[in-house]
């Protein structure tokens, strides 16, 4: 086996493996992983600084809805209130109209009644007189008296 | 692969510039080629996506690259690995999670090519990780539990006549550690590109039925894959195991 038979190449397998493996370890510290780190942070950093900023346009978003919600409901609120407030209103215009009406109507049928009455006392009376002159007249024509004599 | 050829031969280290320093061979072999191809890789890989200069301040800077995206996918992993295992503390030793697991990857995946050389089918090399791993991991019990960190031997809630059978087993245990680690990624790496071999041997060997080998190595080659992505995973996992038991022992 060339592995424990070449001994006389021992040293200078030791040597070169030394002297490779300090330089990439060299150089890796150094040079490469130190950029490839800060490469690599630079991104994570813009992504964390991303992922910050969308939260906050996120809070933004969700206070402007809460905002908007609130002034909605308000709005919606004052719109029943000059609703109710309208209704109310107008039914109690109308119920005015009616109880006016009615009082006018009452009033007039009142009158009315008063008119009938006034009428008929009249004809009642009228009718009296007329018939006390037939009857004048019937008993003058009757008795022969004169008609200034007789009184019923 | 020649006819007769051992299938071990493929392991052979060969020199391609002989270097002598203060009288130690250390010469430039197939071996260190691939160390330089898998670290040029690596380097290349997940450095020259993020050197494009920032143009402007738009959103459009941030997008990246496919080029980005695959890098950012082998950062993540680890990342998440040292999350899960170690925890907040995992930070620190992310580089040094991230360099074994890719080294030992690419050296993995690059191995899988035709005519290239594995160098983590080499005990050498994955002891000598392995070593690294486990002076890293216990120096760093000692530094952060100081002489506390023997009570790491004594699991709690045993009665005390257990804990001479058992503090024993369990500093064997800890030893075992870096020999289990690297034993496990090189004996990996040697079977599966051992077993490529001898199945390659059998295609020219057959003649006309060398076709059901070569269906065979061509399963076997999506394994060797899957492998070579799995021990360097277990590699990683195991050493943010050991981190995570130096840091909060038990």
């Amino acid at each position: 086996m060339p592995q424990l038979e070449q001994v006389e190449f021992f040293i200078s397998q030791l040597f070169w493996l030394g002297v490779f493996f300090v330089i990439l370890f060299t150089v890796l510290t150094y040079i490469t992983l130190p950029k490839i780190r800060a490469f690599l942070n630079q991104r994570d950093d813009f992504v964390k600084s991303h992922i910050s900023k969308q939260d906050e346009l996120i809070k933004k978003a969700e206070s402007i809805i809460e905002n908007y919600e609130a002034k909605l409901t308000e709005a919606k609120n004052q719109a029943s209130q000059i609703i109710n407030v309208a209704k109310d209103k107008a039914l109690k215009e109308s119920e005015d109209l009616i109880k006016a009406t009615e009082e006018k109507i009452q009033h007039e049928i009142k009158q009315t009644e008063e008119r009938v009455a006034k009428e008929k006392d009249t004809a009642i009376s009228e009718l009296n007189d007329q018939l006390k002159d037939s009857a004048t007249n019937f008993l003058s024509k009757v008795t022969n008296i004169e008609k200034g004599n007789i009184n019923l | 692969m020649a006819k007769g050829e051992s299938p071990l031969k493929q392991f052979e280290i060969q020199p391609i510039v002989d270097i002598n320093f203060l009288g130690f061979d250390i010469s430039f072999t197939n071996s260190a080629l691939w160390m330089t191809i898998t670290t040029a890789f690596i380097l290349i890989f997940f450095t020259v996506p993020f050197l494009k200069p920032k143009k402007t301040n738009s959103v459009s800077d941030l997008y990246p690259t496919r080029m980005q995206v695959a890098a950012e996918l082998g950062f993540n992993f680890i990342n998440s690995l040292l999350a899960d295992t170690v925890g907040k503390e995992g930070k620190k030793y992310f580089p040094l999670v991230f360099t074994l697991f890719m080294f030992i990857l690419f050296g993995n995946l690059f191995g899988m090519i035709p005519y290239s050389f594995t160098f983590t089918s080499h005990i050498i090399v994955t002891l000598a990780l392995a070593m690294g791993v486990f002076i890293f991991v216990t120096v760093l019990g000692f530094v952060k539990h100081g002489v506390k960190f023997f009570s790491f031997f004594v699991i709690p809630g045993l009665p005390i006549y257990m804990l001479p059978l058992l503090i024993p087993i369990e500093i064997i245990s800890y030893l075992s550690r870096p020999i289990s680690l690297s034993v496990r990624l090189f004996a990996n790496m040697l079977a599966g590109h051992t077993l490529l071999k001898v199945f390659a041997g059998f295609v020219s060997a057959l003649g006309f039925f060398g076709i059901l080998p070569l269906v065979f190595i061509i399963a076997l080659t999506g394994l060797e894959i899957l492998i070579a992505f799995l021990q360097a995973y277990v590699f990683a996992i195991l050493t943010c195991l050991y981190i995570n038991d130096a840091l909060h022992l038990h």
